[in-house]
């Protein structure tokens, strides 16, 4: 990856000279710092400049979605990304709750219906309030906001435009990128743009998508096929070929195999050809099994494509200012500081290439690119055992190296790993089937035995997995894990209490207390 | 100079709903201060130091839209949790500054701020 990016390449921007008369001899901007993007990177980076004092600015635009959505300030995570996806998450586990509930003694009229116009407009009204939160917090931080769309004229400058096509001009000592990504459509695929939506849509729906079916393997596709199905919809994933790519294979065929077993649909190995509107509204989708060659067909009411997402580049005009980009991935190439090729201007969040995706990450990188730049700190932003949680019906948390990836960098003899299926105390009562309740602890096999990867697969796995992520970072071994002790009764005392290795071939089923 | 907005005084949880459901479709901003006594000052210290920040930013308000000023009633029926503004409106202190059926507001200091008070009558 780094042999396609060279970074740190003296180029010319391009309009130099134009701009030259525009900006004064002594360097005075108009800004100290000029963000691009107000999603969580944009805004974390400006408001941090801004507490030393600078003169900061954030634009912020949103293109509307093909289907026509659009929000407010705050980027994906706010508006169509991770709080929406949460309390749809949280609205579907509720359900499964209400459910289990009747075991425990509660008398609740069967059969339990779900409303999404109930549940839609109460999700978009906190995003909305999350919004206002936003341009409050600027505003209280003397952060200038714009909602217009910037692109790059040279190092220093960005031309900015209103909705109405208004042009405006702004100089900045320093420049940031964070536009994040959009959803990718399959544009190859006929009917795929007019009649398919995209995670930028399904959250923003007046109406519910009823029977879906959402083409694509990675978590958005099963975390909106999981909610889906959770609030009683006929929800379908059709897979290319493997479920959550880049994540612990084992874990994934756990989670989809969780999901299959209460309601999703899944179409393995199979493609969409083509998606045509039927004269009720409905839509037909027609696609290929991959290893037969057959052809099928069903109807829909939704089509949600979650096939990948592409980084928002396209408007900003980074080559003609000479900002490097990965041409494989199109994202910008950021050195360890964030730094792109192009001296002052940097890029965080979904944009930068070979970063996490994720809201913590940008977040944190966006506060120390703004203390390095106007405080006195030095502290680079460390990418190493991020945890992540996917939000799937069997949630799954995880921090550090996958199975595949630990025997990648070791080896299977220099690897042990420590693994249960245990079964959450609720889910007894309740009579639930906990057989892909699952962790497994990937440690080295010298010494005191780091951990170097954690996965668990269960309820509440994110707040399961964020004080292990603590662990790992401080280095913490196996025999540091035996001394501690666990809290009793939960799912999380499991991994304190793991000791059965894959290499003895026991069987890893906890058994009692 | 004619005023752009239309300016609405009204005592009481009913009132000001009676007052909103006249102005359907209306961009209605409405600031809720704890009574005012016979001397015309209110219980609420905050109120009294917020209300001339507001009035100062009024001729921002958008043109068409509605100010309503509500007196939400004595301090026990404010401090009492259930009453009717906490319950229904979801109001959380006085002075509080809102744009009606939109999550934009601005609570208690939030309103000593007159930028912050400009902003919401003159941002989308």
């Amino acid at each position: 990856m780094a042999a396609l990016c060279k970074w740190r390449h003296r180029l010319k921007p391009a309009g130099f000279f134009q701009n030259a008369v525009r900006r004064q001899l002594s360097d005075n901007y108009d800004y100290d710092l000029l963000v691009i993007g107000g999603g969580s990177g944009g805004l974390a980076c400006s408001k941090e400049a801004a507490q030393f004092g600078k003169k900061v600015a954030v634009l912020d635009y949103v293109e509307s979605s093909p289907k026509g959505t659009k929000w407010g300030l705050g980027g994906t995570c706010v508006n169509v990304g991770c709080i929406p996806k949460k309390l749809m998450h949280q609205a579907a586990l509720l359900g499964g709750a209400v459910k289990d509930a009747q075991k425990y003694g509660w008398r609740i009229p069967s059969p339990i219906t779900h409303d999404w116009l109930t549940m839609a407009p109460a999700v978009q009204d906190y995003i909305r309030s999350l919004n206002w939160g936003h341009r409050v917090q600027l505003q209280d931080k003397k952060v200038k906001y714009l909602n217009l769309k910037g692109s790059l004229m040279d190092g220093h400058t960005v031309k900015a435009v209103s909705k109405t096509g208004k042009e405006s001009v702004l100089t900045a000592g320093n420049i940031v990128i964070a536009t994040g990504g959009r959803p990718k459509y399959p544009t190859h695929i006929p009917g795929s743009l007019e009649y398919g939506i995209s995670s930028d849509d399904i959250f923003w729906l007046k109406e519910s998508p009823g029977k879906t079916l959402v083409v694509g393997a990675s978590y958005i596709a099963l975390e909106c096929a999981g909610f889906l199905t959770g609030i009683g919809l006929d929800a379908s994933v059709m897979v290319r070929s493997i479920p959550l790519r880049g994540f612990d294979q084992q874990i994934a065929c756990l989670v989809t195999d969780y999901m299959g077993s209460y309601g999703t649909k899944f179409h393995w190995k199979c493609s969409p050809s083509k998606v045509e509107k039927l004269e009720t509204g409905r839509l037909l989708v027609s696609w290929t099994d991959l290893d037969s060659g057959k052809e099928d067909q069903d109807t829909f009411d939704t089509v949600l494509w979650a096939v990948g997402r592409a980084p928002e580049t396209r408007a900003l005009n980074l080559e003609k200012v000479g900002v490097k980009m990965n041409r494989e991935t199109g994202k910008v190439c950021v050195s360890a500081d964030e730094a792109t090729s192009v001296p002052h201007i940097y890029a965080i969040g979904d944009i930068a290439d070979g970063r996490p995706e994720l809201t913590p990450t940008a977040i944190q990188a966006g506060k120390l690119l703004a203390r390095r730049l106007f405080g006195k700190s030095s502290e680079l932003m460390d990418y190493d055992c991020v945890p992540t949680t996917v939000f799937t019906p069997l949630e799954y948390g995880s921090v550090g190296l996958s199975e595949e990836e630990a025997v990648r960098r070791h080896g299977e003899d220099g690897i042990e790993v420590f693994h249960a299926f245990y079964k959450p105390l609720e889910f007894t009562v309740a009579e639930r089937d906990a057989s892909h309740c699952y962790i497994k602890m990937v440690c080295l096999r010298e010494g005191a035995r780091r951990i170097l990867g954690f996965h668990f697969t269960g309820p509440n796995a994110g707040e399961v997995t964020q004080g292990f992520a603590l662990a790992i970072k401080c280095g913490a071994t196996y025999t540091q894990l035996m001394a501690t002790v666990g809290i009793h009764p939960t799912s999380a005392e499991e991994i304190i209490k793991l000791h059965i290795t894959k290499r003895s071939g026991l069987d890893p089923t906890v058994t009692g207390c | 100079m004619a005023r752009q907005y239309e300016e609405v005084t009204v005592r009481g949880y009913d009132e000001f709903m009676k007052a909103v459901s006249q102005r359907k479709g209306k961009d209605v901003f409405a600031y809720f201060s704890g009574s005012k006594n016979e001397q015309g000052v209110s219980w609420c210290p905050d109120c009294v130091k917020a209300e001339p920040i507001v009035r100062g930013e009024l001729g921002y308000l958008p043109p068409g839209s509605v100010f309503i000023y509500c007196q939400v009633g004595e301090r026990p029926y404010w401090k009492d949790p259930n009453n009717e503004f906490k319950k229904t409106l979801k109001l959380s202190g006085v002075p509080t500054l809102l744009r009606y059926g939109t999550p934009q507001k601005l609570v208690e200091e939030e309103c000593f701020k007159k930028d912050l008070v400009r902003m919401m009558f003159t941002e989308d």
